[in-house]
């Protein structure tokens, strides 16, 4: 590969009248934006280091070809445009060129790559392409360091950068990055690891391999060990008889890591409760309240296909299609790289639908995120980025793996809280569909393999990229964590290989198929062998990005765009024929076998002989203690105010990051991708009135549709957590309510991201955040069998903490809960937007002194300084569903013109946002509320956020029959659509707050709107 | 005359929106196939089987390299005999977002009479230097020899895309392009009255991008052949619309996009 020689490429926009350079000025505005820095001009070059045979007439023809739109851009090869005088005089007076760390997925460079070989496919296939960026700087303030310049525009975890500071300038000498060669590895035989030592030595094994096993776990493996059977069988495969290799070690704790396992979930807990005085066990918090409930739900309803075992939960739709969900974290990655962390999370999570059954096609994401607050000015523990510079990240990240997948991003939320300043959650999901039986009858949500079905990995390459993902996430995130846990997606890659991979399904030619996620193959094979009870693979074939891989590393290298599928002998030509078409990487690594083992080899030699039992069961059980207290707060201070300034406290709450309107971000995703996007993240006259909850008609021209929703509400977790997730449920279902979910028919999924619960001595608070997760997961099980809504899949991450600096910092207890539902009829489905003055508008539902924890409490106590304290929502299930059915009814009725969720800030809030549907205020008196509860003050009737409630508006001709729908459930008419910009709320003759729309609109807007256009 | 044309809608490589394409071409009386790039050029399949040739949007290869050129390329060097014929025996060709990409960057569009496949235009990087989806409304030339606009005033359809903005640097060649009517559709403010299109700026984002004088879609000189930026194929129901709960009850529930696939089927139909 040495002997090529590397041509440089350098290509920038022609800046003319009418055109400019894009890349550059975003450079621009965002230092602008986020640091208030003034820069006259910033230009860009892309540098593409080719190494490649190329004659001279060769590279001056993939210079006009390929490298440079001729149109628009100009380009040089082998020169630097720099020392144009004509392109950027005067010189710049920085200049700063950024490319990825050797081994880094550089995906241009493989585009480019590609693009080669169309052109000349020798050259093409011999080369290797890496490329850089380069940023051209005029007019910066003296102060800007030119080091600080380059730190903001590249992590130093994937990327470098070569700095022509000033003075370099003025002597014209440029950056220039080497091209990114890897250091050869050196291949390593496989290594016996000696378990017979003490247990602190145990304990130091686990530790210093990044393999997240505690004692009990590493003892549990030693005596596997010394096991006479074991070391009979092992004896005659020619393995170490009383020692495992490295392969079995790492493949036993990928597999048994928190992430893949969930021992916190299904711990032995026991529990103590000081406010009732229960003491008592619970076997797994996970079989108690997620399964049981679940199964006991599964008993009533005939739509249940598959929940828990697989990727993804699979729900029967109708007769012929079924729905599956699922939603995934990828906090860690996110924090050290949130470009790729996130990116991985979504396209990660589209391959746990492509994995589950035989294969589902994604066809909508949801994205939920919590940072650290935007804006934040305070102290930021060395090593970790700003909030806005990881909110920045995550999203682009987010954006480009759904928008360069074809998968609509249609449902998600935004959480701030400075807590989240040390992980980001990021939470991905996605929802496919696939068909109730394939040609061949078998149902698609079946996995059928077999012994003798050859064993193919497709999609990308496997690398040293990726290793200890798994281990990583079970572990808190500090300086140390390696960079190799860290990658960037592909997702072109991964689009070819669903298009293929939905092909070969249709086919019939699929008997089994899951993602190489976590654990890499050692997981993805581990656990489909035991459907057919084993299965041998070898390493040996395994197509690497980089020779030199050791065994161990090849097996749980966490390498994306990878799928693991099980295919019969007859049908592999077929399945190959396939992957051709479609340029997807497909290669027999191995068979599913009845041995009882997962047997590894490395061509003809043995490197791991692990026992599908012992692989799968072999997990000593978590002892776990519990116990709560609960919290006192101080209660909060609020201040006295007219109804002006009633206004202005509105005006603050709306423009605070976690109810401003998130249109700028949320914008950049393609949410209508597919054709099937009903009701869409916005809505209103103006298209900007935030919308309630997804609906999609995933079968053109079909008016069936799903809803998808969510309900995230951390700040109650401070109170109690068991309000957290009743809360949390209860959004999503309103949410979905909102837009007219079939309330027969809904699924849910919970992730969990919670502080390690575990008490130690780095987390000496932990029987308390164990016994927040008992409550939360208490809530779980009462609020879904009261509202029907069964959990058929989901996750959690239990070790949400990093220390850097010596300084601790762990998340809120936080559930996202997401939510899938049936639409009976699309043409039906209600938005939130108000839809014309004098519409009736109606509050359903009981509004009680609710402020705990509540988003107004938290304002005034950041800025009027006391507590948070006061009553957190209760939840009256019973009244809710029953509520929720009328006006489900009323929806179908036709009878609804608008409805809108109550939640952060109350109804006050919801007030503003569907006015901003209309573009009009509303006239509106509250006065009947107080009769419902004598506690009621003010502050709560306006800014409460009590569960269960609805805002809706009424055509005046519907208003009687609307009311007589909702006979006997709580349901107040307030008022109506106004004609002015006078959103007045009134209790009987008194004024309670006056403001106006623009006023109010005017910073909803303003707090998130990303510095651009 | 064929009752029912072969419209082939191309599929691969990060073609995200094969499938709603299809659907559209069905709804509006085709026969619709995905074909593979790489069917194409392993001669498994042929253009010459097809009556229509859809370009469908996506992020082909990533839009790395600028939108729309590895695609473009691919066509441009391994199927050119095939899309030269394809063109010049009186096919209709419709390129919608990144397939508008691969048209303008292969040179079938704004293009020329002899079909040389020579690069005149561009669309590059929205002003704004994000991607966006968002509802436009598009207003159409009636003078335009494009097959597939034939009638249309103005159409709301979203954009969704990074690299939007129509650009052709030479001033003189971009009147051409206006003398022979070659630009299709324009965005413009739907508060305007109609006709409104116009050359001054249209202010963001009812013009999204930026593009030079609002131009949103061109034909080649023959009209056969015509690429837009907004996606008429997601405006194929009124469900699908941007405010079409504020719309009232509907009598019937076609959207306004598929004008343009029925234009260009009917076309097919009459002259194939």
């Amino acid at each position: 590969m040495g002997a090529a020689p590397v041509h440089r490429i350098e290509v920038t926009p022609r800046v003319l009248p009418g055109l400019q350079d894009t890349r550059g000025e975003g450079v621009r505005r965002q230092l602008a934006y986020d640091h208030d820095i003034e820069i006259e001009s910033v230009r860009s070059i892309t540098g593409y280091m080719v190494r490649a045979p190329l004659t001279g007439a060769q590279l001056f023809d993939s210079l006009r070809d390929l490298f440079t739109d001729p149109v628009i851009e100009h380009g040089v090869a082998n020169q630097s445009l720099l020392d144009d005088d004509v392109m950027f005089t005067p010189p710049p007076e920085i200049a700063i060129q950024i490319g990825f760390k050797p081994g880094v997925t550089d995906n241009p460079a493989q585009a480019a790559l590609g693009g080669l070989t169309t052109l000349y496919p020798d050259a093409g296939a011999a080369g290797d392409v890496a490329t850089t960026m380069t940023y051209l700087f005029w007019g910066v303030p003296e102060d800007v360091d030119e080091k600080w310049l380059a730190d903001q525009l590249h992590n130093p975890m994937i990327e470098r950068a070569a700095i022509a500071t000033r003075i370099h300038c003025r002597s014209a000498i440029w950056p220039q990055l080497p091209f990114p060669d890897r250091p050869p590895i050196e291949f390593e035989e496989p290594a016996i690891i000696d378990l017979e030592v003490s247990d602190a030595e145990l304990e130091r094994i686990s530790e210093a391999g990044l393999l997240a096993l505690n004692l009990a776990e590493m003892q549990a493996i030693q005596a596997h060990y010394r096991d006479s059977d074991t070391q009979a069988t092992r004896q005659q495969h020619g393995l170490p008889e009383a020692a495992p290799t490295d392969v079995e070690l790492e493949c036993l704790a990928q597999t048994w890591s928190e992430h893949c396992k969930h021992k916190t979930f299904s711990a032995l807990i026991h529990h103590k409760d000081t406010e009732t005085g229960e003491d008592s066990t619970i076997d797994s918090l996970f079989k108690t309240h997620i399964m049981q409930p679940t199964w006991d739900i599964a008993e009533e309803v005939d739509w249940l296909l598959s929940v828990f075992h697989d990727n993804s939960g699979v729900i029967a739709w109708n007769d012929d299609w079924s729905l599956c969900m699922k939603a995934e974290t990828h906090n860690s990655p996110s924090a050290l790289d949130p470009y790729g962390g996130a990116m991985t999370g979504i396209v990660g999570v589209n391959r746990d639908i492509l994995g589950t059954g035989l294969g589902a096609r994604p066809i909508a994401n949801t994205d939920v995120f919590c940072f650290g607050p935007p804006d934040w000015g305070g102290h930021i523990p060395k090593g970790l980025f700003h909030p806005s510079r990881v909110m920045r990240g995550v999203h682009a990240g987010v954006r480009a793996g759904g928008n360069e997948s074809g998968i609509p991003t249609v449902n998600g939320a935004m959480v701030f809280d400075e807590r989240y300043l040390g992980k980001p959650l990021v939470y991905c999901g996605t929802v496919g569909i696939m068909p109730r039986r394939l040609a061949d009858g078998r149902e698609s949500h079946v996995k059928t393999p077999t012994p003798g079905d050859v064993i193919y990995m497709t999609g990308g390459k496997v690398g040293s990229d990726g290793i200890h993902g798994a281990t990583f996430s079970s572990i808190e995130l500090t300086e140390d964590s390696p960079s190799s846990a860290v990658q960037i997606g592909d997702p072109i890659t991964q689009k070819k290989m669903v298009d293929m991979l939905i092909e070969a399904r249709d086919a019939g030619i699929v008997q089994v198929t899951t993602d190489n996620g976590a654990g890499g193959l050692s997981s993805s094979v581990g656990e489909m062998a035991e459907l057919t009870g084993g299965a041998t693979i070898d390493l040996s074939v395994v197509p690497l990005k980089q020779a030199g891989l050791s065994p161990w590393e090849i097996l749980v290298s966490e390498s994306q765009e990878r799928m693991t599928v099980g295919v019969k002998p007859d049908d592999c030509a077929e399945f190959e024929a396939l992957a051709e078409l479609h340029e997807v990487e497909a290669t027999a690594v191995g068979e599913f076998s009845d041995s009882g083992d997962f047997h590894v080899t490395y061509g003809d030699l043995t490197v791991a002989l692990l026992p599908i039992e012992f692989l799968h069961d072999g997990l000593p059980q978590l002892e776990l203690v519990s116990e709560w207290i609960p919290p006192e707060h101080e209660a909060p201070n609020f201040p006295d105010v007219d109804a002006e300034g009633m206004g202005d406290v509105l005006a603050s709450l709306m423009a605070r990051p976690n109810v401003a309107s998130k249109e700028w971000w949320v914008r950049s995703y393609d949410h209508e991708v597919i054709g099937q996007t009903v009701i869409k993240p916005f809505c209103g006259v103006n298209h900007d009135a935030p919308g309630d909850a997804a609906v999609i008609a995933p079968l053109h021209g079909d008016t069936r549709g799903a809803v998808i929703s969510c309900g995230i509400t951390p700040r109650y977790s401070d109170i109690d957590t068991y309000a957290m997730v009743a809360a949390s449920v209860d959004e999503a279902v309103r949410n979905a309510v909102c837009v007219g979910v079939d309330l027969d028919k809904m699924a849910g999924l919970d992730n969990f991201c919670w502080p390690d619960a575990i008490v130690s001595e780095k987390t000496p608070d932990g029987k308390y955040k164990l016994a927040q997760l008992v409550r939360a997961n208490r809530a779980l099980e009462d609020v879904c069998r009261a509202y029907r809504l069964p959990c058929i899949s989901g996750k959690d991450s239990m070790k949400n903490d990093v220390t850097f600096d010596g300084e601790k910092i762990s998340v809120p207890p936080t559930l996202l809960y997401s939510l899938i539902g049936n639409h009976h009829d699309v043409c039906k489905a209600v938005s939130s937007d108000f839809k014309q003055a004098g519409d009736a508008i109606y509050l359903l539902g009981e509004t009680h002194q609710e402020l705990g924890a509540s988003e107004l409490s938290c304002m005034f106590s950041e800025s009027h300084g006391g507590g948070i304290g006061g009553q957190v929502p209760n939840i009256d299930t019973e009244r809710n569903i029953g509520l929720y059915r009328a006006l489900t009814a009323a929806m179908s009725s036709g009878l609804v013109a608008s409805a809108h969720d109550c939640s952060d800030g109350g109804l006050a809030t919801a007030l503003a946002e569907s006015c901003f549907g209309v573009d009009s205020g509303c006239i509106v008196d509250i006065e009947h509320l107080f009769v419902e509860d004598d506690e009621l003050d003010n502050w709560g009737a306006l800014f409460g956020e009590s569960l269960g409630r609805i805002l809706v508006s009424i055509n005046p001709q519907d208003s009687a029959a609307f009311e007589a729908a909702m006979d006997g459930h709580a349901c107040h008419h307030l008022g109506m659509v106004g004609e002015d910009d006078q959103v007045v709320i009134d209790s009987g003759e008194e004024n309670l707050l006056r403001a106006d729309l623009a006023t109010l609109r005017k910073g909803w807007k303003a707090t998130l709107d990303g510095g651009a256009p | 005359m064929v009752d029912n044309p072969k419209a082939a809608v191309l599929t691969g490589f990060g073609i995200n929106c094969d499938v709603e394409t299809m659907a559209v071409f069905e709804m509006a009386g085709a026969e619709a196939q995905r074909v593979h790039v790489n069917q194409l050029v392993s001669g498994t399949d042929s253009l010459e089987e097809f009556h229509i040739l859809a370009v469908p949007g996506g992020f082909s290869f990533g839009d790395h390299l600028g939108s729309g050129r590895l695609l473009g390329n691919r066509l441009r060097f391994a199927i050119r005999e095939q899309v030269c014929d394809f063109v010049t025996s009186g096919k209709p060709v419709i390129g919608i977002c990144n397939g508008f990409q691969v048209l303008v960057k292969m040179g079938l569009l704004p293009g020329d009479e002899e079909v040389s496949l020579s690069q005149t235009a561009s669309l590059t990087l929205n002003d704004s230097g994000h991607y966006e989806d968002r509802w436009v409304t598009l207003e159409f030339n009636d003078a335009s020899p494009c097959v597939w606009t034939d009638g249309l005033e103005r159409m709301r359809v979203p954009v969704r895309h990074g690299e939007g903005k129509f650009v052709v640097p030479d001033a003189e060649l971009l009147q051409r392009y206006f003398e022979q009517e070659q630009v299709v559709c324009r965005y413009v403010d739907p508060s305007d009255k109609y006709p409104s299109a116009a050359d001054d700026p249209v202010a963001y984002p009812l013009c999204p991008n930026a593009s030079m004088r609002n131009i949103a879609g061109v034909c080649d000189p023959s009209g056969l052949v015509f690429g837009l930026m907004p996606h008429p194929e997601a405006n194929f129901t009124k469900w699908l619309g941007a405010t079409w709960t504020r719309e009232g009850e509907q009598s019937d529930w076609v959207g306004e996009g598929m004008a343009i696939f029925h234009n260009g089927v009917k076309h097919a139909r009459k002259n194939l």
